[in-house]
């Protein structure tokens, strides 16, 4: 399980270095998949049967497979499209995902001292709030794409470690919740593209009336 | 019991013709407002049978899920005027409401119903939410009522204004009701009659009530949306809402006086009373500067409504001094005069619908002469304006002369020098108020029944239809025979203050009535008996075969009398605007627009503006200042979408260190 965190924070840490658009949707797939072994360790050291799998399951087909592959495909499309953006923008992001990584370890101290789950609780509060930064931060749409999935990793983490396995209609739920608005991010992302030639969030300052 | 649910179902059923085919749209018409008249005589009759007899504790008694109703003596009191209001305002909508053939008039008639149903189960409301879901009701349905003629700017203006003053009274009303229900065991009235409020919290309690129902009822500073709401709607509509809406307003301001709060602190009455007197002033004052017939009616209502609150605080000033049992004569004078005001305002806005009918003006400038042209209108608004002047043998005088004597008692009875200081204000107040709604019904009455034409469209004028005539003959009807005989009126409201189970009264030993008894004397049989005496002498002096009639045009210098030269309305009111040009502060404009000759034939201009008191000084810095504040919070929602997450991220840093370093 510490491994697997590691492996969390260095790919979290790398999403904020990642520009290349192509190359955060695969890190994100990465992300995505140490969740699923993540849910997979957490469920089957909780309970057995079908309940046990089912959030692994899900995580893969869903978060690993569909919404990259989604993302992906998007991004097959554009051309000539990179997080065009200074070095120091890239660097604020990482600077503000390791302040989260310590303040994360901090909360845990201070709210829920020698907790079993110390290290996974730090690493989602680190997700969570990278998500949003990587949401502020860069303007890209496919990246704030790929920042949302992160928030929705850190939280569905917390909640699996804290609750000890979610009742099954909440999971369910859950994963609906984010493959729809996935789904509607990708559609707006692409008429978007066509309507603008750009994928820049902030060119939508001009619908403004 | 039953009578009452049955005539809510009869509106329901009138509402139900808002989905009658189009091509048969008259019928619609006419059932709906069938429907009106059916269910508010079944209302009136109920109401009336209840007060005649004092025998059942509740009028009405019903609870279906979390909704209840429950009526006593105060709301069949109200019952009783909306019931009457209800039957002779419909029947005079069959007529007028003819004029909105093809324009929504099946609306109209299903909205005039739910109107009357959402008033209705208002009063008979027995828990705060049901109270407040159809106050809702009443309120959202007048809206749609007042703008009806939505194709005019004007209208659309101002039944938005009234949406805006109505939902910031709803708000303060919910207020009041969270207040005394989180102290009381539930939210039905009997629960929170037991409440444990007290301290400031009852003050505020009190202050959002008052605050929430004066707006309602057009007390002065809250009066804005009344002079613009009531022109706008179509005129049955505005007779309705001045004649039955604003009481309303009292109903509800009663429960919470009696019931809910309770009379004991003295301020609270102080307030009531000093509002009530400043706009009983204030309203006749600028009604007497108005040309617009309906303009003039609407801030008449707002002098009226301040007549009833000013009786109102009175009472409760007296109950809390502990003397219930006189307190009843001022109740008993703003229930009267609610009564009596309900009937005449309804009237005069009959009337003023009958003029604009005939005419399509309302500005009284451009009449004169009515009365050659519409014999029956001229008489009936002769009494609706000598009622609302309270001349004698008119209801209005009663409710006055009652308000008058519930002064006389307080002074008498508190006995305090600082008492009497109050009720010679009160005096000064009243006298003034009274003398200027004489001058200006006065003056509306002639600028637009007598004299000469002013205008060609006088020329077009013709009488109005049979229901129309009709539904304006019964309230003139009932308003002399109340005048005349004002016993049985006074008897019954009296009686709903012995019979309130929620705050003793004691023996109303106060007014008897019809010319003997301690308090509250007035006979209008001796008053009768002097004026038939009077006028016997006059006729036989002015009939002698020694007089001699000579008919001819009035001498006027010897120049040709045109219609130009009669006092014109504005000109009627130019004395009163001299004298109360620092309240009024007008705005003359004069421009010469041709001078042809030094002397004589100048054309000139003249633009006379008197703007509202509060609405330069309330209400424009307030607006002001929320147009302000909405730009400074402008500056925060800036609208793009990386900066509402940053406010996301912000607080949730915020939370998260909150919750460690706390």
């Amino acid at each position: 399980m510490e491994y697997l965190v590691v492996f969390l924070v260095l790919v979290v840490f790398l999403q904020t270095r990642i520009t290349n658009l192509k190359r955060a949707v695969v890190c994100l797939a990465g992300q995505s998949f140490i969740i699923a072994i993540a849910c997979f360790f957490l469920g089957l050291s909780n309970g057995e049967g079908i309940h046990a799998l089912l959030p692994g399951i899900l995580t893969l087909l869903v978060k690993v497979l569909f919404i990259p592959g989604a993302i992906y495909h998007l991004v097959g499309k554009l051309k000539n499209e990179r997080e065009i953006l200074s070095a120091s923008n890239v660097n604020y992001s990482t600077m503000a995902a390791a302040f989260f990584l310590v303040w994360g370890y901090f909360i845990v101290e201070k709210l829920m001292p020698g907790s079993v789950g110390r290290d996974i609780i730090a690493a989602s509060i680190l997700m969570i709030m990278t998500g949003l930064a990587l949401m502020v931060l860069r303007k890209r749409a496919i990246i704030q794409i790929v920042g949302l999935i992160t928030l929705e990793n850190g939280i569905y983490l917390l909640g699996l470690l804290m609750t000890e396995g979610l009742p099954l209609v909440v999971e369910l739920g859950v994963f609906l919740d984010v493959l729809i608005a996935v789904v509607v991010l990708v559609i707006l992302t692409s008429r978007m593209r066509l309507s603008f030639m750009t994928t820049d969030t902030s060119v939508m300052k001009k619908l403004k009336g | 019991m039953d009578f009452i649910v049955i005539s809510l179902l009869i509106y329901l059923l009138g509402t139900v013709t808002i989905v009658w085919p189009k091509n048969a749209e008259l019928i619609a018409h006419y059932l709906g407002m069938l429907c009106a008249v059916v269910a508010s005589g079944m209302v009136t009759y109920a109401s009336a049978a209840y007060l005649l007899n004092p025998v059942d504790e509740w009028l009405v008694e019903g609870v279906w899920g979390s909704y209840s109703i429950q009526a006593d003596a105060w709301s069949a009191a109200f019952l009783l005027l909306t019931g009457v209001a209800g039957v002779i305002i419909s029947i005079y909508a069959m007529g007028y409401g003819k004029t909105y053939l093809g324009n929504r008039i099946r609306l109209l008639g299903g909205l005039w119903n739910l109107f009357l149903l959402s008033m209705v189960t208002v009063l008979i409301a027995g828990d705060a939410f049901t109270f407040i879901v159809f106050w809702e009701i009443m309120a959202l349905v007048s809206f749609l009522l007042v703008n009806h003629e939505a194709d005019k700017k004007k209208t659309v203006s101002a039944s938005y204004q009234y949406m805006v003053m109505t939902h910031i009274g709803t708000a303060a009303i919910m207020v009041a009701f969270y207040m005394v229900g989180s102290c009381s065991e539930s939210f039905s009235f009997t629960d929170m009659s037991g409440n444990t409020l007290s301290g400031y919290m009852k003050d505020i309690a009190f202050i959002c009530a008052f605050l929430g129902f004066a707006l309602k009822s057009g007390l002065m500073p809250l009066h804005i949306w009344l002079p613009n709401a009531h022109p706008a709607a179509p005129s049955h509509v505005s007779a309705m809402m001045s004649g039955v809406m604003l009481k309303v307003a009292l109903y509800g301001f009663g429960r919470f006086a009696f019931q809910f709060i309770g009379m004991d602190i003295f301020w609270h009455g102080f307030v009531v009373m000093v509002v009530g007197l400043i706009s009983a002033f204030l309203g006749i004052l600028y009604a007497s500067m108005e040309t617009d017939m309906k303009r003039i009616l609407a801030y008449s209502s707002v002098e009226n409504m301040g007549i009833i609150f000013s009786a109102f605080g009175c009472g409760m000033l007296l109950y809390s001094m502990q003397l219930t049992s006189v307190s009843v004569i001022a109740f008993t004078a703003a229930l009267v005069h609610a009564c009596s005001h309900s009937l005449m305002k309804g009237l005069m806005f009959m009337s003023a619908g009958a003029v604009k009918h005939a005419l399509g003006s309302k500005n009284i400038e451009l009449m004169g002469g009515l009365a050659k042209k519409m014999p029956y209108t001229a008489l009936f608004t002769l009494i609706g304006s000598m009622s609302l002047a309270s001349l004698p043998f008119t209801s209005g005088l009663v409710g006055e002369w009652l308000t008058l004597q519930s002064f006389i008692t307080l002074a008498q009875q508190a006995g305090t020098p600082e008492m009497r200081l109050l009720v010679v204000f009160a005096f000064i107040m009243l006298g003034l108020t009274g003398a200027t709604a004489l001058g200006c019904f006065v003056r509306m009455y002639g600028v637009a029944f007598l004299g000469r034409a002013r205008t060609g469209i006088v020329k077009k004028a013709h009488e109005v239809s049979g229901f129309m005539l009709f539904g304006m003959g019964l309230e003139a009807v009932l308003i002399v025979v109340i005048g005349v005989m004002p016993d049985i009126l006074v008897n019954m409201m009296q009686g709903v203050f012995s019979r309130f189970s929620v705050v003793s009264m004691g023996t109303p030993m106060g007014i008897i009535w019809g010319g003997s008894g301690q308090y509250a004397i007035y006979s209008p049989g001796i008053i009768f008996g002097i004026f038939v005496i009077f006028s016997i002498f006059m006729v036989a002096a002015l009939y002698r075969s020694s007089n001699f009639v000579y008919k001819d045009v009035t001498w006027n210098c010897g120049t040709e009398p045109t219609s130009r030269q009669q006092y014109s309305a504005t000109g009627f009111s130019k004395p009163l605007r001299r004298t109360f040009e620092k309240i009024l502060s007008p705005k003359r404009r004069m421009t010469y627009l041709r001078k042809e000759h030094a002397y004589f034939g100048r054309k000139l201009q003249y633009n006379l503006e008197i703007p509202d008191l509060f609405n330069d000084k309330l209400y424009k810095p307030v607006q002001q200042m929320m147009i302000n504040s909405s730009s400074a919070f402008h500056k925060i929602q800036e609208g793009s979408v990386s900066i509402y997450i940053g406010y996301t991220m912000i607080a949730m840093i915020f939370v998260l260190i909150w919750g460690v370093l706390l």
